[in-house]
């Protein structure tokens, strides 16, 4: 996660950082020290809260056996790999665990994901401007490594009067999408953001929900190939209304050129 | 449907839920000083990473 990288972003926004693994103090010292470590490194040597908690990951071998690994009798113990997000009351508003040890976000993705904030560390970041919407896109980090998780957060800027389109949508009409040119090995999830608001036009009987002011999308992009240095083609297709006239339909094309790193110290 | 390049788990009921106050954890750090999780936040928000090993 290189969350070291980030750990000022989070002492900034009064976040404190925790981490915790079946790791004995020894292990946990020398990798504090040689990697620069700033944050507690919790040792849960016998698992014995991980497994309080409900975390221990019992599904190893079958993680391993997906990926072609042997599990090792010392490898049992650990936990399920993902982060939780606590209030300043202790209560847990997000948690993040993404189902395989081995894909991982950044320490930026989470800060911003589950605490709303961005911080220093940042990704590259391209805008565009069309009929009556303007877009920036931008991503958590310049650089991806094998089984990384990167957000593409895309902002549209509508302006006032304005609408653009959401699913569903009757026939005829150009609703919002955001694609990502496909990579060998890049894997796009599912789109979040605003569910669009119900829109009736004046003298039409369909309905329409739409978005409208500001509007943020996020997509998930795992890179599960070391595709090598490269560039992350995103399209914004969309089509700008008021309430009685149509702009043309605009495809907006966004570029953000990544490299890739080969050597991660650490999975933390 | 494609076939699946990583597996996924739904973690919704595994480990602590969203809404709930995540339980009391007492453990050493990396000096060897127990940490309580709650009163080392005194009144900040907090991330707490499980990952899988410093080791491995």
């Amino acid at each position: 996660m290189e969350l070291q990288r980030s750990l000022a972003d989070f002492a900034a926004n009064d976040v404190a950082v925790f981490a915790i693994s079946y790791d004995g103090i020894d292990v946990l010292a020398s990798f504090a020290e040689k990697h620069g470590i700033g944050f507690p490194l919790l040792s849960d040597e016998d698992s014995h809260a991980i497994r309080a908690l409900g975390l221990l990951n019992d599904r190893l071998e079958e993680l391993h056996a997906f990926y072609g690994v042997t599990t090792r009798d010392d490898m049992h113990g650990v936990a399920h790999a993902g982060t939780f997000a606590l209030d300043a009351q202790g209560i847990v508003t997000d948690k993040r665990f993404l189902g395989s040890y081995r894909v991982r976000e950044t320490g930026a993705a989470v800060l911003e994901r589950s605490f709303g904030a961005r911080g220093s560390v940042r990704g590259p970041e391209a805008r565009a401007q069309g009929p009556g919407v303007a877009v920036r896109a931008y991503l958590d980090e310049a650089h991806y490594r094998f089984f990384q998780r990167l957000w593409l957060t895309v902002d549209l800027q509508i302006e006032t009067g304005l609408h653009v389109y959401g699913r569903p949508i009757p026939d005829g009409y150009v609703p919002l999408s955001i694609d990502v040119e496909p990579v060998d090995g890049l894997v796009v999830g599912d789109r979040e953001g605003p569910a669009p608001q119900p829109f009736r036009m004046d003298r039409l009987d369909e309905a329409f929900v739409v978005y409208s002011g500001t509007a943020t999308f996020a997509l998930p992009l795992t890179f599960t190939k070391r595709a090598g240095d490269l560039v992350v083609r995103a399209s914004v297709r969309y089509q700008a209304c008021s309430a009685t006239d149509c702009l043309i339909p605009t495809t907006l094309q966004l570029e953000l050129p990544l490299s890739q790193i080969n050597h991660v110290d650490a999975e933390i | 449907m494609p076939p699946a390049l990583f597996p996924t788990i739904d973690f919704t009921d595994i480990g602590p839920r969203v809404g709930e106050r995540f339980p009391d954890v007492a453990l050493p750090d990396q000096r060897g000083e127990l940490v309580d999780l709650h009163a080392a936040r005194g009144e900040r928000r907090a991330l707490v990473v499980f990952y899988r090993s410093a080791r491995w």
